[in-house]
Order: C-alpha cells, then sequence, then structure tokens
C-alpha cells in the first residue's frame, strides 16, 4: 500500500512538472494554431535564471528563496516568450508551418548558445535542504518537492483559470481559441491576446524548468527534451487549447508512467505512447477538445 | 521553362566525375577522409531527399523521420550481427521492416493533420528512441549502441584504404533514392501528394482517398530512408542511439529548407551542405586562432546549432524557398527580362 501511495504521488508529481509544460503550449496552440518548439527553450531559460538567482543566496536557500527563484525565473522566461513572439511570431502571421520553424530555429540558438556559455553537463541546484525530508502521507514516506511540484501546479492552474475566466483580456483568449475570426470581425484586437498568451505560457514554463532543475538533480541546456515531447502528448491527449484537459491528461501520464515504469520495468514511456496511439484512434481531438470546424 | 537547358548534361558529367574521382590518381577525393566525409554527406542528403517527400511534395510535417532512419540502421545491423541473414539480405528485410512500421504509425497518425500531426509522429518517433536506448533483451546495446561485426561484410567494405567502396555505396544509394523520387513524384500518384499539399479538400471532393495516398507517401519515404540507413550502418561502422534521436529530424527539417523544398535538388544540397558544415565547423572551432575570441561569444559559436539556427530562421522569414528557391526566382527575372 505504501508502495502504491508512494508512486501515485510521485507520479502525479511529474504529471504536474508536464502540466505546467503543457499548459502554454495548449493555450499558444488553441488560439494561435503556433506548434511552439521554442517552449523548451523558454523552459530552459527560466531554469538557467532561476539557478541564477538560487546560487547568489549563499550555501543554503531557504523557501521563500526559492520562491523567488521561480518567480523571477518564470518572468523572465515569459519576457523572453514574448520577445520571440513579437520579434518573429507576429511577422509569419497565419503562416502556421513557418512559425513552427522558426521556433525550431529559436530552441536551436537558445540550446547553442546556453550550451556555449555554461557547457551541457549538469549544474547541481541549490534548493531548499527542506525538499529532501520525507513527509508521511498514508504511511509512504513522500519526498518533500513532490509536493511542491503538486502545490506550484496546482497554483497555476487555478491562476490560469481566473485569468481566463474574470478578465476581459482573458475573455479575449477564450474567445479566440473558440473561434479568432469572429473575434477579429467584432473589432476586437486578438493580437493583445496573443502576448498575453505567450507571456503566460513562458511564464508557466519558466516556473517549470525551476521545478525539473530540482526534479533532475540540476540544470543544463539539455533539460527541456524530455519535457517538451511530454507537453506536446499532454497536449494532444488533453485536446488543444483546453488548459483542464491539459492538466486531466498530465496528471494521467504522470500517474501511468510511474506504475508502468515500476510494475513493467522501464516500459513507462512506451506505455504512454501506446496511450496516445489509442486517444488518436478513438478520440482524434483529445479528452477536452472540441472538433475545429 | 526554368530549368537551365545544360543543367542535365551537366549533372550527368558531375556524377561521373563524383564516381570516378577516388580512382583518377592525385586529387583530394583520393584520400579516405574526404572520401568518408563525403559519403557520409550523401547519405544525408539522400536523407533529405525522403524528407522532401514528406514535407516539401506531400505537405506532411513529420517530426518522427528518424524512426524509419534508425530502423534500417539497427535491424540490419541486428540481422548481420547475429549472422541470421548475409548483409545484403540484411538491408532488404530492414527496408521492408521499416515499411511495415511507417504503416502501422502512418495508420494511426494520420488521423490527424497538421500541427498535431508533427506532434503525434514526434511522440511516435521519440518513443522509438526510448526503447533503443532501453537496450530491451539485450538487442540495441542501449547508449553506446551496437559495433557492426567486421567479419560479417565483405571484406571490401573494411580498412581505411577501402574506403572509396563506403564511398560508392554512399552515391549509389544516393543516386538511387534520386531516382525512386524522381519517378515518385512526376508519376499520377505525385500530382495527388501535390494536391494534397495544396488542397486536400478538393482532392477529397474529387473521390480520392487522401489518407490512402498519404500512407503512401509516408511509407515510400520510411523505406528510402531505411535503405540510407543500411548504408549508414556500413559507413559508420555500428549502430547508435543518436541516428534515432529526435535532432535527426531537425536536422532533414533544416536541411529542406535551407536547400529549398520541392525542388529535389534543393534538398540534397542542403543535405551535403549541412553535413560538410558541422563536421568542418567542429575542426574549425579547434584550432589556436578560435582560442583567442573572448568565451561570451566564442562559446556559442562553436556549437554548429548557433549558425545553423540563425540561418534557418533567417531563410524561414526572408528567403522563403531556401537556395534553389533563390535559384529559381533568379532564373524566372532572367527570363522575363529577355522576353521583354
Amino acid at each position: 500500500m505504501e508502495t502504491f501511495i508512494l508512486i501515485g504521488i510521485t507520479g502525479i508529481g511529474l504529471g504536474a512538472l508536464y502540466f505546467l509544460v503543457a499548459s502554454g503550449l495548449s493555450l499558444i496552440y488553441g488560439l494561435m494554431g503556433v506548434l511552439n518548439f521554442a517552449h523548451g527553450g523558454f523552459l530552459t531559460v527560466g531554469a538557467f535564471v532561476g539557478f541564477w538567482v538560487a546560487s547568489k543566496t549563499g550555501f543554503e536557500t531557504s523557501m521563500s528563496e526559492f520562491i523567488l527563484a521561480m518567480l523571477v525565473g518564470g518572468l523572465a522566461a515569459g519576457l523572453f516568450a514574448l520577445l520571440i513572439e513579437q520579434l518573429l511570431i507576429t511577422r509569419l502571421y497565419d503562416r502556421h508551418i513557418d512559425q513552427a520553424l522558426v521556433t525550431v530555429g529559436v530552441s536551436l540558438v537558445v540550446g547553442a548558445v546556453l550550451g556555449g556559455w555554461f557547457g551541457n553537463d549538469l549544474r547541481m541546484f541549490p534548493a531548499p535542504l527542506w525538499f529532501l525530508t520525507a513527509i508521511d502521507v498514508g504511511g509512504a514516506k513522500i519526498p518533500a518537492d513532490r509536493i511542491v511540484y503538486i502545490t506550484t501546479a496546482i497554483l497555476l492552474l487555478v491562476g490560469n483559470w481566473a485569468i481566463l475566466k474574470f478578465t476581459r483580456i482573458g475573455l479575449i483568449i477564450r474567445a479566440g481559441v473558440e473561434n479568432r475570426n469572429m473575434v477579429n470581425a467584432l473589432g476586437i484586437n486578438v493580437r493583445r491576446a496573443f502576448s498575453t498568451v505567450f507571456f503566460l505560457g513562458g511564464f508557466s514554463a519558466g516556473v517549470g524548468g525551476v521545478l525539473v532543475s530540482v526534479y533532475s538533480n540540476g540544470v543544463s541546456p539539455l533539460i527541456a527534451g524530455t519535457y517538451l515531447i511530454y507537453g506536446f502528448i499532454v497536449v494532444v491527449i488533453g485536446g488543444m487549447g483546453s488548459v483542464p484537459g491539459s492538466f486531466i491528461a498530465a496528471m494521467m501520464i504522470g500517474v501511468i508512467r510511474q506504475f508502468a515504469n515500476y510494475y513493467a520495468t522501464g516500459l513507462g514511456d512506451f506505455v504512454v505512447v501506446i496511450l496516445l496511439a489509442v486517444v488518436l484512434l478513438i478520440r482524434p481531438q483529445g479528452l477536452l477538445g472540441k472538433v475545429r470546424a | 521553362m526554368l530549368r537551365w537547358k545544360y543543367s542535365r548534361p551537366l549533372l550527368a558529367l558531375l556524377l561521373a566525375l563524383l564516381a570516378l574521382a577516388p580512382i583518377l590518381g592525385a586529387n583530394p577525393l583520393s584520400r579516405p577522409g574526404l572520401q568518408q566525409t563525403m559519403a557520409v554527406a550523401f547519405i544525408w542528403g539522400g536523407l533529405a531527399l525522403t524528407y522532401d517527400l514528406l514535407f516539401g511534395f506531400t505537405g506532411l510535417l513529420s517530426f518522427g523521420h528518424a524512426l524509419y532512419f534508425a530502423t534500417g540502421v539497427y535491424v540490419s545491423c541486428i540481422l548481420i550481427n547475429y549472422n541470421v541473414v548475409v548483409w545484403w539480405l540484411a538491408a532488404l528485410i530492414s527496408i521492408a521492416a521499416s515499411a511495415l512500421l511507417a504503416l502501422l504509425v502512418g495508420a494511426a497518425s494520420l488521423r490527424t493533420s497538421g500541427i498535431t500531426f508533427a506532434m503525434v509522429t514526434l511522440a511516435f518517433g521519440e518513443a522509438g528512441h526510448v526503447i533503443i536506448q532501453r537496450n530491451f533483451f539485450n538487442l540495441t546495446g542501449g547508449e553506446n549502441g551496437i559495433a557492426l561485426n567486421a567479419d560479417r561484410i565483405p571484406s571490401f567494405f573494411i580498412s581505411v584504404a577501402n574506403t572509396k567502396f563506403i564511398y560508392w555505396a554512399a552515391l549509389a544509394a544516393l543516386i538511387f533514392t534520386y531516382a525512386v523520387i524522381w519517378w515518385v513524384t512526376e508519376s499520377s500518384a505525385g500530382r495527388v501528394f501535390a494536391a494534397l499539399r495544396d488542397n486536400e479538400l478538393r482532392v477529397q471532393v474529387l473521390g480520392l482517398n487522401t489518407q490512402r495516398y498519404k500512407l503512401l507517401a509516408f511509407v515510400i519515404s520510411a523505406a528510402l530512408a531505411a535503405l540510407l540507413g543500411a548504408v549508414m550502418l556500413i559507413a559508420a561502422g555500428s549502430a547508435a542511439p543518436r541516428f534515432a534521436d529526435a535532432g535527426v529530424t531537425i536536422s532533414l527539417l533544416l536541411m529542406v529548407v535551407l536547400g529549398g523544398a520541392v525542388t529535389r535538388w534543393g534538398a540534397v544540397i542542403g543535405g551535403i551542405f549541412y553535413s560538410i558544415a558541422t563536421t568542418r565547423m567542429q575542426d574549425l572551432t579547434q584550432q589556436e586562432s578560435f582560442k583567442t575570441i573572448p568565451k561570451w561569444i566564442g562559446g556559442p559559436i562553436a556549437e554548429p546549432a548557433l549558425v545553423l539556427g540563425l540561418l534557418f530562421i533567417f531563410v524561414v522569414m526572408f528567403a522563403p524557398g531556401g537556395l534553389s528557391g533563390a535559384y529559381y526566382r533568379l532564373r524566372l527575372r532572367a527570363i522575363t527580362k529577355k522576353s521583354q
């Protein structure tokens, strides 16, 4: 039973990381039709800036300093995302394939610049020592960092939901995901919504980057790779443009992957891809996705 | 016609020169080092062309093309090492295996289209990469890959002095790939591929089974990629997980976009150029004079991805059509000027 709870919660923790990457991808795709390969770059930028903040705080990082590192990392990634959007994406308006190609270029450049400056080896991320303690949940000893991932993901889910639900720009974004041409026809400038979505997606990815580098014991320009791919899988399974769909899919995949890895040694990734194939065959638009007109 | 009237005789001459260079007395191509570099470059050129069939001609943005290349490398390597069949039969079986795999994966992922298709193929490709790295049944050798057992391939593919045979094999594979893709894209099926790219709805209205044609393009491209994979196995001497990496497909995309899609020769030139550039750039950055550049700028420049990434962004934004596109634009301008 203890093992069961431990694997379950670890899976949810992993799912939380996937969600942080996937929520931005899903919104960006849903609103603008951009397949954003640069999202891994946003994550890495956030991770490195967060790392820089955390390493300024001396040998031991306190919880508040860690939260600061997450926020600054997220902010830096958000601003970077905004810059990319303004500089490159807006110029390729409605050329979806070209937009995807440009983001591939961005991810290459980010990887090369960070790799050239810092090398590709893992650098130990100074996380609070408290992360290493175990919390007792139903007899199972859960590493405390998993709880941090889950809390952060839930906070960002609620934050995203609140922005989408209660602000004017959120309303425009939701309407734009539903039918962008109609919003344009009503004389509302969708471009501002694009920028907001890129910033929010970049922010989530940046916060995710800090957490990913804690989870994988350090930062390097290569940490984003698998998370970006899992982010894509989550987006496809959850349904394009649906943040709650991404959340459900991310949790599902995290848990399934952990259980499969434990009970069928190392088959986790394989099971996830089979799941993807099954979802595509039964419900090509994803769990909460709408059929595009 | 935009084609230059001397282009075909010139191409034949160039191919004859390339084929004969290793035995035509002293020239750069009589050195095994350059022969090896060119062999690898030819394979990449061919691979870029198979990707062009998907991306350029049929409009399918796949991010999982590495899977079929790696299938060619690994299946033929395993069959040869365990002495199941003779080497050329191993290569043929790996091509069939790759086509079958593409049939299954394609049938599932072609239920989606456009950008979703890109994500789904990426996921399948990565699954293949992971399976290779996990070393199931001790077949794939995990992270280290597997070395090709040299006793089981003909002796003319072994030793440095015989590099010219690898060079010829790669050149032959490139020419074969080019011929097949030329034949396919000029056939009536090729017209349907182009129509699918330009207006899928219209093809559907004409009563054609769009899925079946897309699947055909997917399978042909995968089978040719496996052939080039089998040649790569002989050129590299081992099967390594890097052949299955998503980075391979991204490189292919870069090659096609830089060289120019839908022109066939553009993709080949793009692939050859890219392959040589990444090899040469590593040599260049190891020179002494390079160390005088400050690290904050020299470090990133030493990564081939920086220059290629920037070049790629530039081409996508300002020079769509890449190298071959620019050439045809110039031709068009010259012809219209003459007729005025």
